[in-house]
């Protein structure tokens, strides 16, 4: 346990407002679009990572894509059971999306171009609460 | 501004890396201080020093080192009064230190500065530090991506890379475990090791999968260390020895901090603006330089950088290392003469200065012969890359001529 995980025990107040501050960006998936030079950047900005504009409009990232690059990781962090299999998305239409694969049998079924959906799932407990967000299911090819 | 012809080291300071359980950061920082002033050839007044810069990675609460001020080298050094400052920047926080420290003096503000890294790893387990850094429930939730919160340590983030690396570059398992084995080769015979051991590929791919496609054998060690610098004025240099080694080029470049920004995973644009901004201030090519520590913190993250910093094309690096062409004895430009990261270890702030001890032994050509690479036009250049999304990088390029 780290020095801060330490102290945030022994506090009574979980991490609320850190909670609420991201919601657009955790449930409605609002990112950035700019104006300028098309780059996609999430979670929401007002000066575009890629050129420096200050013209961005909101975007709501799609959930679907596909997998860009991924890896299985037999050494997660406490809360997480072995493997996960982290994945970079190449979001349908632009942007990425970093995540965890959920409800797969064999971490091998999982390749770069395996095609994957947005699912809402349980990520988290923190201080009591439980933290929700979004993990990658595969998509069944017809 | 350009540094070249401008700053002169005279001496440095290394303690083996380990898992030193018995030492505590400050006594660590003083072996390091103390062996840098001891090796100046003329001999060292630590009263000479005006500046200092401070490099430790894992200040604040991370590691429970606690924080750590410019007033840890103030005091424990008995340098009080001068002005010194505490630099982190992720993974290449030693060459920064020491690229600060330069500029120092080529600004012309200070004659003489220290430049130090320090780093306790060791006292807590991996993953209650570096595991829980790159995010574990407490790093996932401080950080702006929802996401990070799902494991992303370091092996996560590089292997991530490799996958790519294999899909695009034609990499194999096997290519990623010949880094391991050349490094680990190297590293016998560097008293500053702390892995001094020969493997082979099969052991390598027979040691635990921590991060498919990455290997146990792949991924370097967290690691204790200090590691130091006294750089001058170059017009003083020869007051402190007759042998001093030379600043050409110095930079720090930066790319997204973050995975998702990043354009494609089988190169790092830090290293590529570091590289081409210290080797412009050089006014050199990548064939001018005879050897270079380049960050090997996993073994597929050394064939990037060797591509990155330009010593041949993208996907040409595992070819050659193949070939033998990265090696310390029969090669043409040896890559990590003395066993880089994965046989030393890797104690942030002190690993980017332990490379350039390396690289001015090197150049000096005091190092135990079985280690000491042939020099061609004595220039030898080290880097480091890393951060949360591998976007930060530092080269310093270091000559016998100025
Ligand atoms: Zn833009």
């Amino acid at each position: 346990m780290t020095m801060w995980e330490r102290e945030r025990m022994q506090s009574p107040r979980p991490a609320s407002p850190l909670f609420w501050r991201l919601n657009p960006t955790v449930y409605h998936l609002l990112g950035s679009k700019c104006s300028d030079c098309g780059h996609i950047t999430y979670p929401q900005t007002k000066i575009c990572h890629k050129c420096g504009s200050f013209n961005q409009k909101d975007h709501q990232l799609p959930k679907t894509g596909k997998v860009h690059t991924f890896c299985i990781n037999w050494t997660p962090p406490p809360g997480l059971e072995p493997p996960t299999v982290n994945v970079i998305v190449d979001l349908d239409g632009g942007g990425r999306y970093v995540g965890l694969i959920t409800e797969v049998a064999n971490p091998e079924e999982v390749k770069i171009g395996t095609k994957v959906e947005m699912v809402l799932r349980r990520l988290l407990n923190d201080s009591g609460l439980d933290f929700y967000g979004y993990k990658f299911r595969l998509v069944e090819e017809a | 501004m350009s540094v070249r012809g401008k700053v002169a080291i005279i001496g440095v300071g290394l303690i083996p890396f380990g898992e030193l359980f018995h030492k505590g950061l400050e006594s660590m920082i003083q072996e390091a201080f103390m062996s840098c002033v001891k090796s100046v050839d003329k001999g060292f007044d630590p009263k000479d020093i005006k500046a200092a810069w401070f490099g430790q990675w894992s200040g604040g609460g991370m590691i429970g080192q606690g924080s750590r001020e410019g007033t840890t080298l103030g005091t424990v050094l008995g340098l009080r009064g001068i002005p010194i400052s505490r630099l982190e920047n992720g993974c290449p926080t030693g060459n920064d230190v020491f690229r600060n420290a330069v500029l120092g003096v080529a600004s012309g503000a200070y004659d003489v500065v220290l430049a130090l890294g320090a780093e306790k790893m060791r006292d807590k387990p991996g993953v209650e530090s570096l595991v829980a850094a790159g995010g574990g429930a407490g790093g996932g939730i401080l950080g702006l991506h929802p996401s990070w919160m799902m494991g992303m340590g370091g092996p996560v983030l590089q292997a991530l890379y490799a996958t790519r690396q294999m899909h695009e570059l034609g990499c194999t398992m096997e290519d990623f475990a010949r880094v391991a084995v050349k490094n680990h080769h190297n590293g016998v015979a560097c008293p500053y090791a702390e892995y001094r051991f020969e493997v082979t590929v099969e052991r390598v791919l027979s040691s635990p999968v921590v991060c498919w496609p990455l290997h146990l054998l792949d991924c370097c060690p967290q690691t204790d260390g200090a590691a130091c610098a006294i750089v001058c004025r170059a017009d003083l240099a020869k007051k402190y020895t007759d042998k001093p080694v030379y600043v050409l080029g110095s930079a720090t470049g930066v790319d997204y901090k973050d995975m998702w920004d990043k354009e494609n995973f089988i190169e790092m644009p830090a290293t590529k603006f570091a590289a081409k901004m210290a080797m412009d201030m050089a006014g050199i090519k990548p064939e001018d330089v005879d050897l270079a520590e380049v960050h090997d913190c996993f073994t597929n993250t050394e064939l990037l950088n060797i591509e990155d910093i330009g010593f041949c094309k993208k996907g040409e690096a595992h070819k050659l290392l193949k070939e033998g062409y990265w090696n310390r004895e029969d090669g043409h430009k040896p890559i990590n003469p003395s066993g880089g990261l994965k046989a030393h270890g890797h104690p942030i702030a002190a690993t980017g200065l332990g490379q350039i001890c390396e690289n001015f032994w090197q150049l000096r050509e005091q190092i135990e012969p079985v280690r000491q690479v042939k020099l061609k036009k004595g220039i030898a250049l080290s880097h480091n890359v890393g951060g949360n999304g591998f976007g930060v990088s530092s080269v310093n390029i270091i000559g016998r001529e100025p």
